[in-house]
């Protein structure tokens, strides 16, 4: 898959109001965002992949994403899946919990002790999984030493990627008007690669985009001429800059 | 309180990202377990976007209260696609506005002036949950 946008790994919480293990997990989750990993993670809130738009939707298919769940009902790796695109990896904080024989947390609007544990311990395994899809070494002081992850006082705050930027242009095919994310991005890359116009790179360039949006089996030629018009008006904008 | 007794649910946004979504849980949690615990159950939102058929038929069966904390109203929104009716739908942002002395800093744990403005948010609420055993026409917003 091509990098369209800075590889850092997307960090999905349930928001798990009503246990303990969801402010595990949302607590467990910012510490990695604020302080062990901030400058290789991003988030964005559950509920957005439906009440938000295709931008908000193409999240994990943008970022390499970890979900966070309290409970075995597993709503952000499953909401993840169905909306966005499937994790690379799910965490359950009380099968943490139980998996590192620690006491079960309480107090869902205010830790307890065994609370407090269960961020720590959940948060590193976290951090772990985030070097673990960037492809670096857990053990190595680069990416194991929070020391050397430490923000200043102007990083301290959340890569929160709602209204993220990931551009979403509306296009009309057959006479419908369609949201395709990423499309800037995807065409400067593939111009700048040199690619040419013909047949072969047509193809290719399609089922790029194809990556990023879905695309209904049965519409396929609609979509990669309205794909094709948009690049090639793109082409002549840049040819005019 | 509720005259007639009607549970409602509420709904806070699950906003990691500002301090606004966690003004939006503390006040729900303010409003669920301290201002009207007999008359109000706390909804995950994560749970209604997976369709978890518990937390669907809650907000199918009573009146919701949605409490978000940026423009995107991910709470109202879900409320609505999972078949509830919203009865007050909350946004932080309209509330910090009337009480702007009370600026909100910290996600995972928020400053003073934060659980303030929580806890004016979740009496306000409360206050006008009074009426919501009454037939509610239309969405009221807070």
């Amino acid at each position: 898959m091509p990098e369209l946008l800075e590889r850092k790994v997307g960090i999905v919480s349930c928001s798990g109001e009503e246990l303990a293990e969801g402010t595990v997990a949302r607590l467990a989750a910012l510490k990695v965002l604020n302080d062990l990993r901030p400058r290789d993670t991003v988030t964005i809130c559950l509920p957005l992949f439906l009440a938000g738009g295709a931008g908000d939707r193409a999240f994990a298919r943008l970022h390499p994403t970890i979900t966070v769940d309290g409970c075995e009902l597993r709503c952000a790796a499953h909401g993840t899946e169905k909306y966005s695109s499937k994790p690379a990896a799910s965490l359950v904080v009380n099968e943490l919990v139980a998996e590192c024989g620690l006491e079960r947390p309480e107090g869902r609007r205010r830790l307890n002790a065994a609370g407090q544990k269960a961020v720590e311990v959940t948060a590193e395994r976290l951090a772990v999984l985030v070097d673990r899809a960037l492809g670096k070494d857990a053990g190595t002081p680069a990416a194991g030493d929070a020391a050397v992850h430490k923000p200043d006082a102007e990083q301290r705050e959340v890569a929160c990627s709602c209204g993220s930027g990931v551009p979403v242009t509306k296009v009309s095919i057959d006479g419908q008007t369609v949201e395709l994310v990423a499309l800037p991005l995807i065409f400067r890359q593939f111009r700048e690669a040199g690619h040419g116009h013909d047949e072969e790179a047509a193809r290719e360039l399609f089922e790029t985009v194809k990556i990023y949006n879905a695309v209904p089996p049965e519409a396929e030629g609609s979509y990669r001429e309205a794909v094709l018009r948009e690049y090639a008006v793109f082409c002549e904008k840049e040819k005019q800059a | 309180m509720n005259p007639s007794k009607e549970t409602v649910v509420v709904v806070p946004c699950s906003g990691i990202g500002k301090p606004f979504g966690t003004v939006s849980r503390e006040a729900a949690y303010d409003l669920c377990e301290e201002l009207r615990p007999e008359s109000t159950r706390l909804v995950a939102l994560a749970k209604l976007v997976l369709g978890e058929a518990g937390a669907r038929d809650l907000v199918a069966r009573h009146p919701a209260v949605t409490i978000d904390g940026c423009k995107q109203m991910c709470a109202a929104k879900m409320v609505r696609q999972s078949g509830g009716t919203v009865a007050r739908e909350v946004a932080v942002l309209d509330v910090y506005r009337r009480h702007k002395d009370l600026k909100p800093e910290g996600i995972a744990e928020l400053n003073e002036a934060g659980r303030k403005l929580a806890r004016v948010l979740a009496e306000e609420v409360a206050e006008s949950l009074d009426g919501v055993g009454q037939p509610v026409e239309g969405v009221v917003h807070a």
